[in-house]
C-alpha cells in the first residue's frame, strides 16, 4: 500500500513538474527568450527522478532476492527440482 | 576436457589443431591476454588523469595513442574473442554435434586474431576507436592510421567467418532430436549475436576500404576538400557499431542464462522469453545508429526516429533482466564466485541502461554528448556487464578446462574489488560528464570539481587492477596447482555440471 | 511455452514500455521547443579549426578565441570547420554541435547570466584537442 502511495507520489511529480518548469524556462519579463538550459536540465532531472526510482526498485529486488534465497537463509528449503538433480 | 597441464601435448599440436576444444582454448588464452593488456592501458590513463598537469604521459599524442589501442584492444581483442572461446567450446555440445561445421575455417578465424593484434599494437593509432573522418584522413599520423584499418579488416573477416561457422553449426548440424525450442539460451545467444554480426558488419567493412583509399588520396568519401562527407562515414560506423554493442553483450548475457539457473537450482524462469529478447533485440538494434550522432546537426526528425528506435530495444533488455530475478526467486542459491559475478553484472546492467535511457533523449545530448558521461555510460556496459559476465563463466568454466578449482576466497576477493572499483569509477564519471568535463582530454583545467572526481575515478581504476592481478594470479596458479575438481559437480550444486553430451578431443 | 503464470512479466513489460512513451514524448517536446529561432536572434558565425576557435559577428567583427555577447539577446550560431570535426561546445549554457567541414549547423540560445564561461571542443581532433578552449563574455547590458 505504502509503495503504491510512494510510487503515485513520483508519478504526480512528473506530470506538474513539466508545467512549472515551462513557467521558469519561459522567462519571467516581456521579450525575454527561452532559457535552454533550464528547459534542458529540467527534463534531465525529471528523467532522473524516474530513474533513481526505478533503479531503487531493481536494485532493492535483487538485494532482497540474494538475502532471501541464498543457501545459508535459516528459512531456505531445497527447490523442488533437487530431487530430481535435473535443472 | 582437461587442459594440457596434467598430460602435456605438444604446443603444435594445439596450435594446427582444428577441434573446436583446441581452437576455443587458443581464443581463451589470446582474449583474457589482451583484457589484461589493454586494462593495463587504461591505468596508464588513469595516472595521468589523476589531477591536471603531467604526472606521467610526457605528450598529448602518446596518451592519445593509448586511450585509442585501450578501446581498440578490449572490444575487438578481448571481448569478441572471448565470446568466441566460449562459443567454440560449447556450441558443438549444446547442439550436440561433434565439431564445429566447418572446422578449419574456424581455425583460420582464430589465426587472423593474433596478426591483427600486432598490427593495431605496433602500430597504435591516435585517431581513438571511433577513427572518425576527417581527422583521420587529413591530420592522423600514419602508418600508425593504416595499420589500424588492416588490423580491423582482419578481424572483421574474422568476425563473420565465425559467425557463419556459429550459424551453420546451429542450424543445420544441430542433433534431429534437439528443437530450437528446447535449445539452451547460451546457443541462441550465439546464433542471434552471429546472424547480427553477419548483417552488421561488412557495413563497416566498406568504410574501412573507403577510409583506407581517402588517407591515400585515390578517393574523396569523406573529404569535403574532394567534394565528399565526413558524416556519411558516421552513419556507416554507427551503423555497424550500434547493433556491435548487441553483439557484444548478447553473449555475456547468454552466460548469465548458464549460471544464474544452475546456482539458483531451477531452471530458468521463462526460455521463450529469453529467445523473444534476444531475437527482438537483434532486430530492433538495427534501428537506432545515429543516437551516437544527435550532435552532428541532424535535422529534428532524424532525431526523433532514431530515438523512437532506441527507446525500443530497452523493454528487450528488461526481459531478460525480469528473467533472472524470476529465476533467482524461489531458488536456493549457493553464492559462489560466477554467481556473484552474474548478480553484479545484471545490477550494473540495469544502471548502464537507466542511464542509455536518459541518454536516448535528444535534448539531454547538448549536455552529455562526448562527455565523461558517456564513457561512463559505455563502460558500466563492457566492464559492468559484458566483463563480469564474462569473468563469473570464465570462473564456472575454469574447472571444465583444467579439470582443477581456482581459488575461491580469492575469486570473490576479485570480484568485490571489482565491484566497488567499477562503481566508484563509472558512476563518479557520469557525474564529472555533468560537469562537462569532455571525453579525450590529455589534461584539464583545475575546475575544482574535476580534480576531486578524477581523483575518486583514479583510485577506483587502481582498486579494480588489484582485483585483476589477484584474477591473474588465480588463474595461473590454480591452472597448475589448483585442488582437483570433482568433474561430475564442481560446485557442488546438486545438478549437472555440464551438458551430457561432452566433448571429445580426438588428440586426448 | 514456460508454463509458469506470465501476468507478472507482462505488467512489469508494460510498465517499462509507460516509461518510455513517456521519456520520449518529454524529450520530442523539449527538444521542440528549444529548437524554434527567435527572429530577431543575430547572427554569430563560428569556425573551428586545428586548435582554436574564431568568430565573426553580424557587423563584421572578428574575435579570435574570445567571444563577447551580451546579456538578454539572441544569438544564433552557424558553426562550420576549416579542417576536421571539431564540435563547439559552451557547458554553462548547454549549447553544443558539432563543427564539421564542408557544413553549416545551426544552434540559438539566449545568454541571461553575465560573466565569464568556457568554450571547449568536444569532438576529439589530435594534439591540441584537450585544450582548444575560449572564453565567452557576457556583459551586462545596464538595461
Amino acid at each position: 500500500m505504502k509503495v503504491i502511495i510512494g510510487l503515485g507520489m513520483v508519478l504526480g511529480l512528473l506530470v506538474i513538474l513539466p508545467a512549472v518548469e515551462h513557467a521558469f524556462a519561459a522567462g519571467s519579463e516581456v521579450g525575454e527568450y527561452l532559457d535552454r538550459k533550464v528547459a534542458i536540465w529540467g527534463l534531465f532531472y525529471r528523467l532522473m527522478i524516474i530513474a533513481f526510482t526505478v533503479g531503487t526498485v531493481v536494485s532493492g529486488m535483487i538485494v532482497w532476492l540474494v538475502l532471501r534465497f541464498r543457501e545459508s537463509n535459516p528459512k531456505a528449503k531445497p527447490t523442488p527440482y533437487e530431487a530430481s538433480g535435473d535443472w | 576436457m582437461v587442459l594440457e597441464l596434467q598430460k602435456p601435448r605438444p604446443i603444435w599440436q594445439i596450435m594446427f589443431s582444428t577441434h573446436h576444444t583446441d581452437v576455443g582454448l587458443l581464443y581463451l588464452i589470446t582474449s583474457l591476454a589482451f583484457m589484461f593488456m589493454g586494462g593495463a592501458l587504461a591505468l596508464l590513463l588513469r595516472v595521468e588523469l589523476f589531477s591536471p598537469g603531467v604526472q606521467l604521459i610526457a605528450d598529448s599524442m602518446t596518451y592519445n595513442r593509448i586511450f585509442t589501442v585501450h578501446g581498440t584492444t578490449l572490444i575487438f581483442l578481448f571481448i569478441l574473442p572471448s565470446a568466441s572461446a566460449f562459443g567454440n567450446y560449447l556450441v558443438p555440445i549444446m547442439v550436440r554435434f561433434k565439431d564445429m561445421a566447418y572446422p578449419k575455417l574456424n581455425a583460420v578465424a582464430f589465426w587472423m586474431i593474433p596478426p591483427a593484434g600486432a598490427l593495431i599494437w605496433l602500430g597504435f593509432a591516435d585517431f581513438t576507436w571511433y577513427a572518425y573522418p576527417t581527422y583521420s584522413v587529413i591530420s592522423a599520423p600514419g602508418p600508425a592510421a593504416d595499420m589500424w584499418i588492416f588490423g580491423l579488416k582482419i578481424l572483421g573477416v574474422s568476425s563473420i567467418l565465425g559467425s557463419i561457422n556459429f550459424v551453420v553449426t546451429i542450424m543445420k548440424c544441430k542433433h534431429p532430436d534437439l528443437p530450437l525450442s528446447k535449445m539452451p539460451l547460451l546457443a541462441w545467444a550465439y546464433l542471434t549475436s552471429s546472424l547480427i554480426t553477419l548483417v552488421a558488419v561488412p557495413t563497416f567493412a566498406a568504410a574501412l576500404l573507403m577510409l583506407l583509399t581517402d588517407r591515400l588520396g585515390a578517393s574523396g568519401f569523406f573529404n569535403p576538400a574532394m567534394g565528399g562527407d565526413p558524416i556519411a562515414y558516421q552513419h556507416l560506423f554507427w551503423f555497424t557499431f550500434h547493433p556491435e554493442v548487441y553483439i557484444l553483450v548478447i553473449p555475456a548475457i547468454g552466460f548469465m542464462y548458464e549460471i544464474f539457473p544452475r546456482f539458483s537450482r531451477k531452471p530458468i524462469f521463462s526460455h521463450g522469453s529469453g529467445v523473444t529478447a534476444f531475437t527482438l533485440l537483434a532486430i530492433v538494434g538495427f534501428a537506432s545508429w545515429a543516437h551516437h550522432m544527435y550532435a552532428t546537426g541532424m535535422s529534428f526528425t532524424e532525431k526523433t526516429v532514431f530515438m523512437v528506435g532506441t527507446l525500443a530495444a530497452v523493454p528487450a533488455s528488461a526481459m531478460h533482466t525480469f528473467n533472472f530475478l524470476a529465476t533467482m526467486w524461489g531458488g536456493r542459491i549457493k553464492f559462489a564466485t560466477p554467481i556473484m559475478w552474474a548478480v553484479g553484472g545484471i545490477a550494473l546492467f540495469f544502471s548502464a541502461g537507466a542511464g542509455g535511457v536518459v541518454n536516448s533523449a535528444m535534448p539531454l545530448d547538448f549536455i552529455t554528448h562526448d562527455s565523461y558521461w558517456v564513457v561512463g555510460h559505455f563502460h558500466l556496459f563492457v566492464m559492468g556487464t559484458i566483463l563480469f559476465g564474462t569473468v563469473g563463466f570464465v570462473y564456472y568454466f575454469f574447472p571444465y578446462v583444467t579439470g582443477r578449482m581456482y581459488s575461491e576466497v580469492l575469486g570473490k576477493v576479485h570480484f568485490i574489488l571489482s565491484f566497488v572499483g567499477t562503481v566508484l569509477v563509472f558512476f563518479t564519471q557520469h557525474i564529472l560528464g555533468l560537469f562537462g568535463m569532455p571525453r579525450r582530454i590529455y589534461d584539464y583545467p583545475a575546475i575544482p570539481e574535476w580534480v576531486s572526481m578524477n581523483i575518486i575515478i583514479s583510485i577506483g581504476a587502481f582498486i579494480i587492477g588489484i582485483g585483476m592481478a589477484i584474477f591473474l594470479w588465480n588463474l595461473i596458479y590454480s591452472s597448475a596447482k589448483g585442488k582437483p575438481a570433482d568433474m561430475d559437480d564442481p560446485f557442488g550444486l546438486g545438478g549437472k555440471y555440464y551438458f551430457p553430451y561432452q566433448a571429445k578431443n580426438p588428440s586426448h | 511455452m514456460s508454463g509458469h503464470s506470465t501476468w507478472p512479466e507482462w505488467v512489469y513489460v508494460g510498465v517499462v514500455i509507460a516509461l518510455l512513451c513517456y521519456v520520449g514524448a518529454e524529450a520530442w517536446n523539449i527538444e521542440r521547443i528549444i529548437e524554434h529561432v527567435p527572429e530577431d536572434a543575430e547572427l554569430i558565425k563560428v569556425t573551428g579549426q586545428q586548435w582554436l576557435w574564431t568568430f565573426e559577428h553580424e557587423d563584421g567583427t572578428k574575435e579570435i578565441g574570445e567571444l563577447h555577447l551580451e546579456k538578454g539577446k539572441a544569438y544564433r550560431f552557424e558553426i562550420t570547420s576549416k579542417d576536421v570535426i571539431h564540435s563547439f561546445n559552451i557547458h554553462e549554457y548547454t549549447v553544443l554541435l558539432d563543427a564539421v567541414p564542408g557544413k553549416i549547423n545551426h544552434v540559438w540560445f539566449s545568454p541571461n547570466v553575465a560573466g565569464e564561461f568556457d568554450i571547449q571542443c568536444r569532438e576529439y581532433c589530435g594534439l591540441i584537442h584537450y585544450n582548444m578552449r575560449g572564453t565567452l563574455f557576457v556583459a551586462d547590458t545596464g538595461a
